[in-house]
């Protein structure tokens, strides 16, 4: 077998070096200890770091340029167990488990000059082989040791690593096999091993005990390391292998989970590269967001596709405008745009409410992207999308994960500011001529402009009971909203017309509040004029959220 | 201003003007109900199958121009400690076609009964009633309704065909003038 091949064909794929060794099947303890220097005998020639990337995935590193790759989480479990039933055992013989959270943050986007280059995450075994990710872990196991105090001078320590891996690590596989036929799948060295190999010996010097075998030590240190795309990740072996998921979704109450390592193995025992690909699997944790907010100038046109009874009730909609350039860009059919582009907007518009201002902010995540698109495309998009008349974006940059989160942070916590076009329908208790046609006065205007129920900034304390409009799928509730800002005016040769704007706390109903629906919401803006209001024409006038972040 | 509100919609379309109940509700009408004449009731259907109960226009109760009190207690039940949890609306009060929803007290100590015309659950009782009952008599098809009720599709979609949409209804209370 060319291990120099398989090196070159696990490294091409996005492995670390100590992962390379594993699927060559090293199962020499020292190789682990400093990887780095031990693969240099496979990298040709003086130039490891110009090896072709051969990649039968997709996912190439041109993409981790600039997406996300998800941070790991690692968290140390530490227990001690005493397993041996010697007689003179005075330590507690029942297990304490302490655990012990921290962050690893690793991304592999270029980072600013400034900062510690970092590397990239390995695909395989998600960085818990990657030395550059273990010093925290380290600490946090010599912190627990230091608290508790065990007299101890040996330890052993076990591993668990996100379910993940294994996924990983077939796909891997397949592929080598794909790649040379006669590969034996089983030299692969266990990933725990490895880790203890080179994690466990570092750790050994760092906490100074000698590292021995878990049936010897009575000392166990566990560090589960947690990877937060874990279970989504194995959502595609629903599709893989849907008998075995649909047999533990029955049997609900004897499997509490549905991804355990052994439901992983199970459905991953007779997968081939053709059923992983299919059920769209990938190597690497690559998606590509691109962001900016929409403006949306039409009064018929919904956020995503509108069909009922398995007929369009309207012709497109906003995501529909804005993924035809991007799917374009990547030459994909339909029916695969809409699979691989997923619209995530700070909230949605009524389909008859139009979205102005700097537009509602949201991203595009794109799932196995085949390449980064370049500025240049992403300009061209825009263009497109503005060229429809329906929806205006003005520009598209790339985001990171955190940023999304706080995308749907917003959509609870951001406050909305609207345009109302009004209309005065019955003459107000302070109206003084009830024979003249109705007309907005400017006292009504003043009326509105001074208004206010609370002691504080808020304008207008409101509650609201949920709209018959959505009150078949919501529940029945009274919800406190707020109407943060409030001024209106006059429309020049509409008398009974006056237009208001107001800002309003996340989640308040617009419409709902001018009118008041039958005084279910109260006090309305026509409560506030004393007089019959109804609402002619809504629109957003600005998303107060700072998007795409700077 | 870049889009202008005032030019985002055609003020001279009718349409526009609509009140609130015309826009999304559907009219259906139940004329004398029990054999009583004018004891007529309007439903009105929200295309979610929401359903509005409100006494029609035509109803005997418009012609009296006496003081009355609304009573939401029916025998043992009391229809205003109705309460519904969650999506599914769980623990409201079924209905049938004769469930009586509200009684109506005139001030020389006569009554009749308001029924909800239709199976389904009760939603919400239109507590402004409470404080204010003119309300049934000043704006019956809109503030002054009487009760939210909710059917299953099969159900609302039956009623609604079954009975007398609003042109109907016209012509027969016209003939019976």
């Amino acid at each position: 077998m060319e291990h120099k091949a398989i090196y070159k064909l696990c490294k091409g794929l996005g492995c670390c070096e100590a992962c390379c060794l594993r699927y060559i099947g090293i199962k020499n303890p020292n190789a682990y200890e400093n990887s780095i220097n031990f693969v240099t005998k496979y990298n040709d020639e003086n130039e490891p770091n110009s090896i072709e990337i051969k990649n039968n995935n997709e996912s190439t590193t041109d993409n981790e340029k600039n997406t996300t790759m998800s941070s790991t989480k690692s968290e140390t479990n530490k227990s001690n167990e005493n397993n041996d039933n010697s007689i003179e055992s005075t330590e507690n013989v029942d297990e304490t488990t302490i655990e012990v959270n921290n962050e690893v943050e690793s991304n592999g986007r270029t980072s600013p000059p400034s900062k510690k280059r970092k590397v990239n995450i390995c695909v395989s075994c998600l960085g818990v082989l990657q030395e550059d990710n273990w010093q925290e872990g380290f600490q946090m196991v010599k912190e627990l040791l230091d608290k508790k105090g065990y007299e101890c001078t040996t330890f052993a320590c076990a591993l668990s690593a996100p379910i993940a891996t294994l996924l990983r690590e077939k796909i891997i596989t397949l592929n080598i096999v794909d790649e040379f036929p006669q590969y034996d799948a089983k030299v692969l060295t266990p990933l725990k091993e490895a880790w203890k190999w080179s994690f466990g010996v570092k750790l050994s010097a760092y906490i100074n005990k000698t590292l021995d075998s878990g049936a010897v030590s009575p000392l166990l240190v566990t560090v589960n390391m947690d990877y937060t795309d874990d279970l989504q990740e194995l959502e595609i072996l629903k599709l893989v292998s849907p008998q075995l998921f649909e047999e533990r979704r029955k049997q609900r109450r004897r499997f509490v989970t549905e991804f355990t390592r052994r439901s992983v193995e199970q459905a991953l025992e007779k997968a081939t590269l053709s059923s992983l690909k299919a059920a769209g699997a990938q190597l690497v944790a690559v998606r590509a967001r691109g962001v900016c907010g929409y403006i949306k100038l039409s009064r018929n046109l919904p956020q995503s596709p509108w069909i009922l009874d398995g007929k369009r009730v309207l012709p497109s909609s906003v995501q529909e405008i804005i993924f035809a350039p991007l799917a374009k860009c990547y030459k994909w059919e339909e029916a695969d745009a809409e699979r691989r582009l997923k619209l995530i907007a700070a909230g949605r518009e009524d389909v008859d409410v139009r979205c102005l201002g700097d537009g509602r902010p949201f991203a595009v995540e794109i799932t196995d992207p085949t390449r980064q698109l370049t500025d240049e495309e992403l300009k061209e998009a825009c263009k497109e999308i503005s060229n429809s008349g329906q929806v205006i974006v003005k520009r598209i940059v790339p985001i990171t994960r955190e940023d999304l989160i706080q995308l749907k942070n917003g959509e609870e916590t951001k406050s909305k500011t609207y345009e109302a076009l009004c209309i005065k329908l019955s003459h107000s208790k302070y109206d003084t001529d009830h024979t003249s046609p109705v007309r907005v006065t400017p006292e009504d205007i003043d009326r509105i402009n001074s208004y206010t129920n609370t002691d504080t900034d808020v304008r207008i304390a409101i509650t609201q009971k949920t709209p018959i409009r959505v009150l078949h799928r919501r529940p029945l509730l009274t919800r406190n909203r707020e109407i943060l800002e409030l001024t209106a005016e006059l429309v020049p040769e509409r008398p009974q017309l006056f237009v208001v704007r107001a800002r309003t706390a996340a989640g308040t109903y617009v419409k709902e509040w001018v009118h008041g629906e039958l005084r279910r919401s109260a006090p309305a803006l026509r409560d506030v004029l004393a007089a019959r209001a109804d609402l002619l024409a809504l629109d957003v006038a600005a998303v107060h959220l700072a998007w795409p972040p700077s | 201003m870049e889009y202008n509100i005032l030019d985002s919609i055609d003020l001279n379309d009718s349409t526009i003007y609509k009140s609130f109940t015309d826009r999304y509700f559907s009219k259906r009408y139940i004329l004398n109900i029990d054999g009583i004449k004018n004891n007529d009731i309007m439903l009105m259907f929200h295309s979610n199958r929401i359903t509005l109960l409100c006494l029609a226009p035509s109803h005997f109760f418009f012609k009296r121009p006496d003081n009355y009190s609304l009573n939401f207690t029916v025998g043992e039940v009391d229809r205003l400690s109705n309460l519904v949890k969650g999506k599914g609306k769980k623990g409201g009060q079924m209905l049938t076609p004769k469930s009586v929803i509200c009684k109506v007290q005139w001030s020389d100590g006569t009554s009749f009964n308001i029924p909800c015309c239709m199976k389904g659950t009760l939603i919400e009782i239109n507590e402004n009633l409470v404080k204010h009952p003119e309300l049934l008599r000043q704006e019956p098809d809109s503030d002054g309704f009487i009760a939210i009720m909710l059917s299953s599709i099969a159900i609302s979609e039956a009623t609604k065909k079954e009975l007398l949409n609003h042109e109907e209804y016209l012509k027969r209370v016209n003939s019976s003038l």
